[in-house]
């Protein structure tokens, strides 16, 4: 049975004049790795809100259709009953950090889930292991990099263990190199603890390679669900100046001169694999 | 003094993560400690005994090894204690009826001694207790996590906020404002600028904690745990002890010991 079903979904704001979205159907397995892309204001960051309860509970507005995540119903649950299926990490990671040291903060959502004290020991501890931030567990959120703070914010998210992590687009106030290894990071708890990842991103050239789907949304609606290698050759993934990645055109250049990849890349190795492959064939 | 001067005071005040014994002493026992310095402080008018009492917290300072911070924020209240002496020396020779300037100039130093002890046992606590754990003993204490919980936040985002305004600032002087011109009025109006973005950015950023702290769960049990439990130890009430000794020494003191003042030594 799929983690996240929703059908015929739209959503209005408070105020707003027309839907964020509309008429939205959408089913993701227990276990995907979903990357979710779009130009500003397409309306995926108000989607994600609608998988933790934050639609309708903390935004208000009026929300039609059905959803359904992790067997609840958001609308009838409270927000901190969801919090405990769908973990939720921002954009801005120093804006969700509230504690004076890493273990705190990574602390904060089973303290006020009110476990007993060695459980919570337990899971903190786990949860900076996995996030490789062990080391970092008495130092203060605000001296950390960008790249170490929002790994502090996956682990407390992940302290939680839920079965879904939404991350909306997690990396943008990252350099390349901490981006990389975030998505790293997220790419292990999706094939190690096999929890489902829904992944709002624009940088595709690093994420690309992660995901077993893309969702390409444009103007409050769905405009292609595909798997990556052919997501990114459909002329709507182009059109709505989602920026392909760059081995992905690569490919077609390529193809435009006659050399045809065996597959389509979605990383810098990928690309140099199958142009070997050409080569050796071709000296053969 | 301006809004950023303010701000790196309040940065003096900001809990460095140091490990020492006086660290490790539960805040309430600490708190117990600061208040006995208040009562003696208050207790005393007179220079020699504030002067003891100035001199006693250097060495816990040291041992604390908050010495810089310490420094800072005594030179941070050098101003005020300025303020003061002046206003004392004022009002005592217009209407004080002291014998002479030298008396009237004691008793202002020592007003602004009493004044500079407050501070530095209040800087004490504040230097060597985290946030963290003065939240947390302030939970134990009854008080509601809410109240707790804004607390250590406000002093958590302290830091960031100072980062913030300087960014602004920059922002607004490339764009040709001019802080430090006019009178006094005008320099008020100067902030304007600074202030609103200042303000639209607190607001958004509090909006998203809000969504950040509903999606962890903010609220979910009425019984919340805290990881970490403060328990007092022999050590904690050793210091209770000696605060109370304190306070019985200085009571027996101002009772039965006649404490001359310096002119008066100065007259033998």
């Amino acid at each position: 049975m799929a983690i996240i079903r929703a059908s015929n979904l739209t959503y209005t704001y408070p105020f707003a004049e027309k839907p964020a979205f509309k008429n939205v159907n959408l089913e993701i397995e227990r276990g995907e790795f979903v990357l979710l892309t779009g130009p500003s204001g397409c309306g995926k960051t108000t989607l994600c809100r609608c998988f933790n309860g934050l639609i309708p509970h903390f935004y208000g507005g009026t929300l039609e259709g059905e959803i359904i995540v992790a067997g609840l119903k958001p609308s009838e649950h409270a927000i901190y009953e969801m919090a405990q299926h769908v973990g939720f990490v921002f954009q801005n990671p120093e804006n969700q950090l509230f504690a004076l040291t890493v273990e705190k903060d990574v602390a904060f959502g089973l303290e006020n889930l009110g476990l007993p004290r060695d459980e919570i020991r337990r899971r903190v501890d786990w949860a900076l292991k996995v996030t490789g931030i062990y080391d970092l567990k008495d130092r203060a959120p605000f001296e950390l990099s960008g790249g170490q703070q929002q790994r502090v914010a996956i682990a407390s998210v992940l302290a939680m263990q839920p079965e879904i992590i939404v991350l909306d687009e997690p990396t943008s106030f990252l350099d390349p190199l901490s981006a990389k290894s975030i998505l790293e990071v997220i790419h292990r708890l999706n094939r190690e603890l096999n929890i489902t990842v829904i992944l709002v991103e624009h940088r595709l050239d690093l994420a690309a390679r992660y995901a077993s789907r893309v969702i390409v949304m444009d103007e409050g609606q769905i405009i292609l669900d595909e798997e990556p290698r052919k997501a990114f050759l459909e002329e709507k993934t182009k059109m709505v100046g989602v920026g392909i990645p760059k081995v992905v055109r690569l490919y077609l250049l390529l193809r435009e001169d006659g050399i045809n990849l065996s597959r389509v890349p979605l990383s810098p190795d990928e690309a140099a694999e199958s142009i070997v492959e050409v080569l050796e064939s071709d000296r053969g | 003094m301006s809004m950023l001067d303010g701000l790196r005071l309040l940065d003096g005040l900001r809990f460095r993560n140091i490990s020492s014994p006086i660290h490790k002493i539960d805040p309430r026992a600490k708190f117990v400690y600061v208040c006995a310095l208040f009562f003696v402080a208050i207790l005393f008018n007179q220079i020699i005994p504030l002067l003891i009492l100035f001199l006693s917290q250097v060495p816990l300072v040291i041992i604390a090894r908050v010495k810089k911070e310490w420094l800072r924020l005594i030179r941070g209240s050098i101003f005020f204690a300025a303020l003061i002496f002046a206003m004392n020396v004022i009002s005592l020779y217009f209407y004080g009826g002291y014998p002479s300037l030298a008396s009237i100039i004691e008793h202002s130093l020592a007003m602004t001694l009493r004044f500079i002890v407050l501070v530095e046992s209040f800087s004490i606590f504040f230097l060597t207790t985290s946030p963290d754990i003065f939240g947390l003993s302030l939970e134990q204490m009854g008080i509601p996590y809410e109240f707790c919980f804004a607390f250590t936040t406000a002093i958590r985002f302290v830091p960031v906020l100072a980062e913030e305004t300087q960014t602004i600032m920059d922002a607004q002087r490339a764009r040709g404002l001019e802080l430090e011109s006019g009178g006094f009025i005008k320099r008020i109006r100067n902030y304007i600028p600074i202030l609103i973005p200042l303000i639209v950015n607190a607001i958004r950023r509090s909006l998203e904690l809000a969504e950040a702290m509903e999606s962890r769960a903010w609220g979910a049990s009425k019984k919340r745990t805290n990881l970490y439990a403060l328990k007092m130890g022999g050590k904690d009430y050793c210091f209770i002890i000696i605060s109370i000794i304190i306070i019985l020494i200085s009571i027996y003191v101002w009772l039965f010991i006649k404490i001359p003042s310096i002119t008066q030594i100065m007259q033998l």
